[in-house]
């Protein structure tokens, strides 16, 4: 039996303080966050149309999205078209953004981290870079659509003369076209974003031990070497995260693709999935269709884990695998021993 | 030092836990009885006013006294509420309507939903579901049915005391579009929408050698008409002006000569016509008898109304204000093309939206807003009034005959044409009688993708562009595609 002094001791605990503190976030991050998760997932595996009578028809809705339409079957024919043409921009999108844009991040990373190029003005620079990603996506898209838009009277077509009809010029279709408007949509991805994988990329490179550089220096590195021996390799957590970030926003896309174009009509060469899971449930207001919705949303959540995992298995650190792997059968070993040994407890 | 700290903390915590009951307090509390009761009389006194001013609408307003009766909402509003995704009417009624009756004077408020017709669609459920003052709100035609037919939304005009008889003055369409699929009237219109075609009157005389709307009338009386004249138009001019603004309006004119609606029984109805206006479309865009510019690009529509290469636009009422589209294509005033414009028929009738008012089951003031409804849409004197103030084409055909007979109308950016003489005949031909459907908004934009598809080749033919069509079409939840 514990005296009452001891017991009184016992209940002190502060641990509840922390507790309260981050209860709040719970609560909201339960209604806001995971109670609408839990409902995707219930409503993927429920009929469309009117919100008072949804019924449950199992993976229907993942069918008509994945299988191969019937003959005739014009509903299941739209909507698993529309969802492959916007699964192939997305990945299109994600790619053909991803792979300048960490190479222009990585590239300016490294030489604003670099001790030997001493450039005025470095500050400038990234806020300037990274201005570009506090720009609403809205205005990127008005800003583009009246650079680079179909219109006689876009800054492009003007600079080529279309805006007078006596030249008669045939103004450039950049938005209408299928590749033009996915490589704008590309670079506007590139623009937007490299400032901010740069400052990520430059944390990264600044966490390396300066020695190491140093004694690179000394032994008569030069810098593509130091690059490619020292930095590269040191930075590759910093870019598996980099990596998954981009890819889980790169599949989630949505803002550009969806307000880029003229009219009523979204572009359906650039629209991703993202796009399609708003359209479905968004385009008829009386009767939603937020089956398709949900099943497209819970697809596109396996596409994502899948691809994390898949990340995570190829950049595991196989020596410490292995390390652990020999300690596991050391311990066997000795165990085994030991019983041999016939020493009985 | 701490102390200071430790405040300004405890000051900034409170400040932003105080943001938490921000709008918590209930708006309607806080308007007294006495604030009721002396709308209330002053509505009285304002309707005794005007019973005075005409001796001959005492019948009308005796009518309205006693429907006063009937109005089945609370009095317990400071504000009537008026949402709509545009301020351009909205804020010209409350505008005109307070400037007649002094005592509602600020009363009245705009509250802007969207930025489009399309978003308002789907935000004014939102809007309703926050709780937030809604008295009456502005809804489209093509999308006007998903609301009225939703007791959930809408409430009869009944409730706001008006009989049907008070609508029998107005363009019998509007009354029937505004009318459920109960046989109950939901919305009132307070204006008509009949289209025109309004062109240029220095292009048109140097290359047709038209020098009044009458003579170029006889250029474009019929679509055959109107193809010849483009050809006609495009050759003198060397290449450069199209007959027709843009595909989208033409499609304005198309899309209200439809026969037959979009849909019957819930099944998408493709006939002759779809294939009549893909031909038109690609033969027009083809041969540059219409511009490539798209509708309501801001960059493109315009411009090409000063440039000479368009001839004309396809636009109806509701384009022809101050400030409106017409105004924007003649580049505002002082503009390359100001007042060059003339209006005339075209080739066929035509009516491109509308706006209906509907009162919403949480109204809060139910006599401004009967008021309200009343000064626009059947008060034949204050919508004769607002048909002159605003240039608006309001809805009733006797109102509209005496404005056209008085020649009480003149219209700056049309160099002083009236244009309701123009359009006064054809809205009495506008018929929408079982032509709408509530997939139209949706069906329409799946159609004209896929024309614009058809005319851009990026389908090969008028078959795989219909297949086209049925696809997109059919993703529509609750229409049925064979």
């Amino acid at each position: 039996m514990a005296t009452t002094a001891q017991s009184r001791i016992k209940s002190v605990s502060y641990a509840k303080y922390g507790y309260i503190f981050i209860l709040p976030f719970f609560i909201v991050y339960s209604i806001f966050s995971l109670w609408p998760l839990i409902q995707t997932f219930i409503l993927a595996f429920h009929s469309n149309g009117a919100r008072t009578d949804l019924d449950f028809v199992g993976l229907e809705n993942f069918k008509t999205i994945l299988a191969t339409p019937a003959e005739n079957d014009f509903k299941a024919m739209g909507i698993h078209e529309t969802f492959w043409r916007y699964m192939k921009n997305t990945v299109i999108i994600w790619v053909g953004n991803f792979i300048p844009q960490i190479a222009l991040s990585l590239l300016l990373a490294v030489w604003f981290t670099d001790l030997r190029v001493k450039m005025p003005g470095k500050g400038f620079f990234k806020v300037v870079m990274y201005m570009p990603n506090i720009i609403t996506a809205a205005s990127v898209a008005g800003l583009f659509l009246s650079l680079f838009g179909d219109s006689s009277y876009s800054v492009i077509n003007m600079l080529r003369g279309c805006s007078d009809p006596a030249k008669n010029v045939e103004p450039l279709k950049i938005i209408s076209s299928v590749w033009g408007a996915r490589i704008l949509v590309m670079f506007i991805q590139v623009w937007m974003w490299f400032g901010n994988t740069m400052i990520m990329l430059m944390s990264g490179i600044q966490g390396i031990n300066e020695s190491l550089f140093e004694a690179a220096e000394i032994d008569g590195a030069n810098s593509r070497q130091t690059f490619w021996k020292i930095t590269f390799p040191l930075l590759k957590t910093i870019m598996v995260y980099t990596l998954l970030t981009s890819m889980i926003g790169g599949l989630q896309m949505f803002d550009i693709p969806f307000m880029l174009h003229t009219g009523n009509v979204i572009n359906e060469n650039i629209a991703t999935v993202a796009v399609f899971v708003y359209q479905m449930f968004h385009a008829n207001f009386a009767k939603p269709s937020f089956g398709y919705s949900a099943a497209a949303s819970v697809i596109l959540f396996i596409i994502t884990s899948i691809l994390g995992a898949l990340v995570f298995w190829v950049q595991r650190d196989k020596d410490a695998m292995e390390k652990a792997k020999k300690r596991r059968q050391a311990i066997k070993e000795a165990k085994r021993r030991a019983k041999g040994g016939g020493f009985t407890i | 030092m701490n102390k200071l700290k430790k405040s300004l903390a405890l000051i900034a915590t409170l400040a932003i836990a105080s943001t938490a009951f921000y709008a918590c307090g209930d708006d309607s509390s806080t308007s007294t009885p006495a604030d009721s009761s002396s709308s209330e009389a002053s509505s009285e006194e304002s309707s005794e006013e005007s019973s005075e001013e005409a001796s001959s609408e005492e019948a009308s307003d005796e009518s309205s006294e006693e429907s006063a009766a009937d109005i089945k909402f609370e009095e317990t509003g400071d504000q009537l509420s008026i949402l709509c995704w545009t301020p351009d009417d909205v804020t010209k009624m409350i505008e005109n309507f307070e400037d007649k009756n002094p005592d509602y004077k600020g009363k009245c408020n705009y509250v802007n939903v969207g930025s489009k017709g399309q978003e308002a669609r789907e935000q004014y459920s939102n809007y309703f579901a926050g709780g937030e003052d809604a008295d009456l709100f502005v809804l489209e035609a093509d999308w006007i049915l998903e609301y009225i037919n939703n007791d959930e939304y809408t409430a009869p005009l009944s409730d706001l005391g008006f009989t049907d008889a008070d609508f029998s003055g107005c363009y019998p369409y509007t009354v029937s579009i505004g009318t459920d699929n109960k046989g109950v009237l939901k919305a009132a219109s307070w204006q008509a929408t009949p289209g025109a075609y309004v062109y240029r009157t220095d292009l048109a005389e140097e290359y047709l050698g038209a020098k009044t709307p009458e003579e170029m009338q006889t250029f474009v009386d019929s679509w055959d008409k109107f193809t010849e004249t483009a050809a006609t138009v495009l050759e003198k001019s060397g290449g450069k002006c199209a007959m027709a603004d843009t595909l989208g309006g033409m499609w304005q004119v198309w899309q209200y000569n439809r026969a037959n609606a979009w849909a019957k029984d819930d099944k998408l109805v493709i006939d002759d016509y779809c294939k009549e206006y893909a031909e038109l479309a690609k033969n027009y865009w083809d041969k540059g008898y219409v511009t490539k510019e798209s509708q309501w690009d801001d960059k493109g529509w315009y411009p090409i109304g000063q440039d000479g290469s368009t001839m004309g636009y396809f636009f109806c009422t509701w384009c022809l204000g101050e400030g409106s589209m017409l105004s924007n294509a003649e580049g505002g005033e002082g503009g390359a093309t100001y007042g060059k414009y003339n209006i005339t028929a075209g080739p066929s009738d035509w009516a491109w939206g509308g706006s209906w008012l509907a009162v919403s089951p949480n109204c809060d003031n139910g006599q401004l807003a009967h008021d309200f409804v009343k000064y626009f849409t059947v008060d034949e004197k204050s919508m004769e009034d607002y048909a002159l103030f605003k240039g608006e084409f309001v809805n009733n055909p006797t109102v509209m005959k005496k404005i056209v007979d008085d020649k009480s109308n003149s219209n700056k950016l049309l160099g002083g044409q009236d244009q309701f003489s123009v359009l006064y005949e054809s809205a009495s031909k506008i018929d929408m009688d079982g032509k709408i459907t509530a997939y139209d908004a949706q069906i329409k934009d799946a159609f004209n993708n896929a024309v614009t598809k058809y005319v851009k080749g990026e389908v090969a033919s008028y078959d795989d562009m219909i297949t086209e069509f049925k696809k997109n079409a059919a993703t529509i939840e609750g229409l049925t595609v064979e």
